[in-house]
């Protein structure tokens, strides 16, 4: 004899419950921008997750073919728009490579210098934004923005701007570095250990804060690779690569640093390499002065229209979101026929929806952060 | 612009020439970039040749790093794929030419996951056709916005009304 | 006639006081409300290396009327398929309950709005009520979020009540009442009350599960999930502007202050602790201060942790609750009976309930310490593997 009776299990099907779609952007505290994705959730767990992205495109490649090699260095900026520096390095790279300039060695130390100020500066944004997302109440934001604002200062000394430094030419750059540099840089370095310590101190023995990350939504290095993810993402699955060590660029050969990696590829490991990566860049940085030649800053032959007949060429570069790989097409003029930009946040959202679906809707916040997606990239 | 190679005998520079070696069958010409050796491939043979990157030990292209769509005037579009292989560190570059009139490419989201947006991007910029696409959306433009930008033809400033208009050739006026 | 003026309830003059006394509780609260939301911004801002409000009258100590008066007259806006009446009554009853929880608060000695004989479980049937208002704002207001939010809510608070009432059962057991004026006066030094001390020593698992779950029944960080401002933006009131958004915050900082006085009365002595009786002055303001001083360090601690801590997980915060919390406070409330009933020395009392409260830290250590290893447990000056 059954414990239910018959009309007691038959019931049962007036329980059945429905689908809830929410809408989680354009406007959204947790999207980092005007990303907008529509989860399908079943009481708190998600079960399908489609992402719109677009909100910002500005038809950077458009524009790019429609403008001189000099003009468009303000679209490039724009795309990775927390690492403005490590976007312009490989556009120039991509159109030296195609006119065969040479760039001096003051100028490829100084920007092997700025691009890692850059990936510092993001990498911070990334701790502060995901510590809010997790929940903090804005504390780590406020703590990564302590050394993101002495970060910027300093840019806005070297190149007149913070955000936007547009401070790399093709051959070289802009100016050369002011004075007090040395000591400059220094005090910076001394100052983002300090909030590297704070951070790490607030978040990363957080009984809580692992307890939501550790675990979550892990991800084998083959998917990762065969879904196109690179970077910190790709490190924290367990492969050390890294391109300024797989393929050195610029004068990366002749530095000394580790490369962090993760085991699981969880959310945990994707923070804590981000957050040993910036530490790995202090060092680079360290190196870089010590290193530092004097010399020019740009090349003296440079022409003063940069014209280039026809070449081809595909450039990447270790962004600071993975590989920013710069397609570039050129046949003769002063405007490059076709430059396509290859951008790590593009490629690793793509892999949202996989990492997402299953897990509780609280979860998919921090998954998308994460991610450490800038829409300026994503969107072009 | 690619460099054409001289005609005979046939010579593959860099990693082309491991490629035929172990691929002997797949039919391909190869040019060189500044950066990477150019495998230029027929649409039809391409997901042949792919597939043979992908699996063979030797050459391991694990990694589908970008998908570029050129407008290449003349009514021809190109598309190039850069691959690299995670073991053994190499890349290579493939490009497929195809007239406008059948701007149909084989899509290579069955061998690599990272092929999909890519190619929904790609199509909506430049009206290429990815046959075998499991969501051929528009990826960054409105779904109602037929226009291809990244064409040479598209006008650059001069685009008044952009939803609803139906796909027209290359050239078409707003 | 004498009926009408004399009679305890039903006497005129009996109304009059208590709504004297209401009127100026209400009155006190409001202040206290604007204070508290100006306090919480200047910790919150000193804790993050901020300066928080400073340019409305000196440090910016009247900007609590200023986000008043903005507040007030901004527009009302109701969505078109909010639920009308629900959507517009929420707000105030969810304000309601905690109006209600201040008349039985004892600040001083007999300086509250009444004396309740049963004023412990008054304080927590009323709190139940305040779901109501919670889930008809989530329901009301036709959007998403807000349902999530409302939702959250309920099953928060429902779950959370029970260990809270059962840390403050086991207080009560030891009390021997549920008046809030005994109690406190219970936890005095006075000689004819035995050797008693505050409760916070005598329980100090009860009050850990106390503060937990109020944490809980607050809304306040790490258990703000109802409210999650990165996830559902806001939750229930994510709908609601002006006033009805500003009787939100009213309520949210009133029940903050409410538990903050509430939880210093039964666990920390209240006014009664220290014993005023033979100091310097009069009675009351001593008291009144001893109450304020109690209620601040409270609320500072409810700060603290909500600025340090990240947000728990839905089922995370549902097992903790049902998993560690009830059980040890039924362990508990066993013990006190045990102890009690067999007139056991009262220092067995601290012993067992700080064996729990040690049990549970040592639960939250060991599973750190447990915690699946990796390379990057660790300093992040150590990692690092070199390049192939």
């Amino acid at each position: 004899m059954s414990v239910w009776p018959e009309e007691r299990v038959t019931t049962i099907d007036s329980f059945n419950t429905v689908d809830m779609t929410i809408n989680v952007g354009p406007q959204h505290p947790a999207t980092h921008g005007v990303f907008r994705m529509v989860l399908t959730v079943d009481g708190e767990v998600v079960v399908d997750c489609e992402p719109y992205i677009g909100y910002l495109h500005r038809g950077l490649e458009k524009l790019t073919e429609n403008h001189d090699y000099r003009q468009s260095m303000g679209w490039w900026d724009r795309t990775d728009y927390l690492a403005g520096l490590c976007c312009e390095g490989a556009y120039c790279m991509a159109v030296e490579k195609m006119a065969g300039l040479e760039v001096p060695e003051r100028a490829e130390y100084i920007r092997v210098m700025m691009m890692e100020l850059s990936r510092i500066n993001s990498h911070f944004m990334f701790l502060g934004a995901f510590g809010a997302d997790v929940g903090s109440f804005g504390t780590s934001f406020i703590y990564a923005w302590r050394e993101r604002e002495r970060i910027y200062d300093f840019f806005e000394e070297v190149s007149g701007d913070r955000m936007f430094p547009t401070y790399f030419r093709p051959g070289g750059l802009m100016a050369d570095l002011p004075e007090n540099y040395e000591s400059r840089v220094r005090w910076l370095l001394g100052s983002i250990n300090q909030g590297l310590e704070d951070l790490d101190g607030l978040l990363t023995g957080n009984e809580i804060f692992v307890e939501r990350c550790k675990g979550l939504s892990p991800m084998s290095t083959s998917r990762a690779v065969n879904l196109g993810i690179t970077g910190p993402i790709l490190r924290a699955t367990g492969l050390p690569w890294d391109l300024r060590k797989a393929e050195p660029y610029s004068v990366y050969d002749r530095m000394k640093f580790d490369i962090p990696i993760g085991e699981s590829g969880d959310i945990f490991d994707r923070y804590f390499v981000r957050l040993s990566e910036i530490y790995q860049s202090t060092k680079i940085i360290e190196q870089c002065l010590e290193q530092m030649p004097k010399g020019l800053v740009l090349n003296p032959d440079l022409p003063k229209t940069l014209r280039i007949d026809n070449a081809e060429c595909y450039i990447r570069t270790e962004g600071t979101k993975g590989e920013y790989g710069v397609y570039a097409m050129a046949r003769g003029g002063v405007k490059p026929y076709r430059m396509k930009l290859r951008s790590p946040s593009f490629c690793n959202l793509a892999a949202l929806k996989e990492m997402v679906v299953g897990n509780y809707l609280a979860d998919a916040i921090i998954i998308l952060g994460s991610l450490d997606i800038v829409l300026g990239e994503v969107d072009k | 612009m690619t460099q054409p190679a001289p005609a005979s005998p046939p010579e593959y520079p860099g990693i082309s020439g491991l490629i035929h070696k172990s691929l002997p069958k797949a039919a391909f010409t190869v040019l060189s970039t500044k950066t990477d050796a150019d495998l230029q491939v027929a649409a039809a043979d391409l997901l042949e040749l792919v597939q043979g990157l992908f699996e063979r030990k030797e050459l391991a292209f694990d990694m589908l790093a970008n998908i570029t769509g050129i407008d290449m005037g003349e009514d021809k579009l190109a598309v190039k794929y850069n691959f690299y292989s995670f073991k053994h560190n190499h890349r290579v570059q493939v490009t497929v030419t195809v007239p406008w009139a059948n701007r149909h490419v084989p899509s290579l989201t069955s061998i690599y996951g990272a092929a999909d947006w890519h190619e929904r991007e790609a199509a909506e910029m430049l009206g290429l056709v990815f046959d075998g696409h499991p969501n051929p959306k528009a990826l960054l433009l409105d779904e109602d916005v037929r226009i291809h930008p990244l064409l040479k033809s598209h006008p650059l400033q001069t685009v008044e009304i952009l939803q609803g208009i139906e796909e027209g050739v290359p050239g078409f006026k707003f | 006639m004498t009926f009408l003026f004399s009679d305890p309830v039903f006497g005129v003059w009996n109304w009059v006081d208590a709504i004297i006394r209401i009127l100026v509780i209400v009155l006190v609260m409001t202040f206290v409300v604007i204070y508290l939301t100006y306090g919480e911004r200047k910790v919150v801002a000193r804790f993050q290396q901020r300066l928080g409000p400073t340019k409305t009258g000196t440090a910016g100590l009247l900007q609590g009327f200023a986000d008043t008066i903005k507040l007030a007259s901004k527009e009302d806006i109701r969505p078109t398929n909010a639920d009308r009446w629900v959507f517009e009554f929420a707000p105030y009853l969810t304000f309601i309950p905690v109006l209600m929880v201040l008349v039985s608060l004892p600040f001083a000695k007999d300086w509250g709005v009444r004396d309740l004989s049963l004023g412990m479980f008054y304080v927590f049937a009323i709190l139940g009520l305040n779901i109501v208002g919670i889930l008809m704002a989530g329901l009301g207001s036709g959007n998403k979020y807000a349902l999530l939010g409302g939702v959250r809510a309920a099953a928060q608070m429902v779950s959370y009540e029970i260990p809270l009432v059962l840390s403050l059962l086991s207080v009560a057991m030891i009390a021997g009442s549920l008046n809030l004026n005994e109690i406190a006066m219970r936890q005095s030094f006075t000689p004819d009350n035995g050797q008693y001390a505050p409760f916070i020593f005598l329980q100090p698992l009860a009050f850990i599960i106390f503060f937990t779950a109020m944490l809980s029944e607050l809304h306040r960080a790490p258990f703000d999930i109802p409210v999650a401002e990165s996830e559902i933006v806001g939750g229930y009131f994510v709908e609601y502007s002006g006033m009805r958004w500003s009787m939100f915050q009213l309520t949210e900082y009133a029940s903050m202050w409410a538990f903050s006085v509430f939880g210093s009365i039964v666990f920390l002595g209240g006014w009664a602790v220290p014993d005023t009786s033979d100091w310097w002055g009069p009675d009351w303001g001593w008291q009144l201060g001893i109450t304020f001083i109690k209620s601040v360090a409270w609320i500072l601690a409810i700060m603290w942790v909500r600025i340090t801590v990240p947000r728990l997980r839905i089922d995370q915060l549902m097992s903790f609750c049902w998993k560690v919390l009830l059980p040890m406070a039924l362990v508990q409330l066993l013990m006190n009976g045990f102890i009690l009933v067999y007139d056991w020395p009262p220092i067995l009392l601290t012993l067992t309930s700080g064996a729990g409260a040690a049990l549970l830290v040592a639960i939250i250590i060991t599973r750190a310490i447990h915690r699946p290893k990796s390379k990057l447990v660790g300093t992040y000056k150590q990692v690092g593997v070199a390049a192939r």
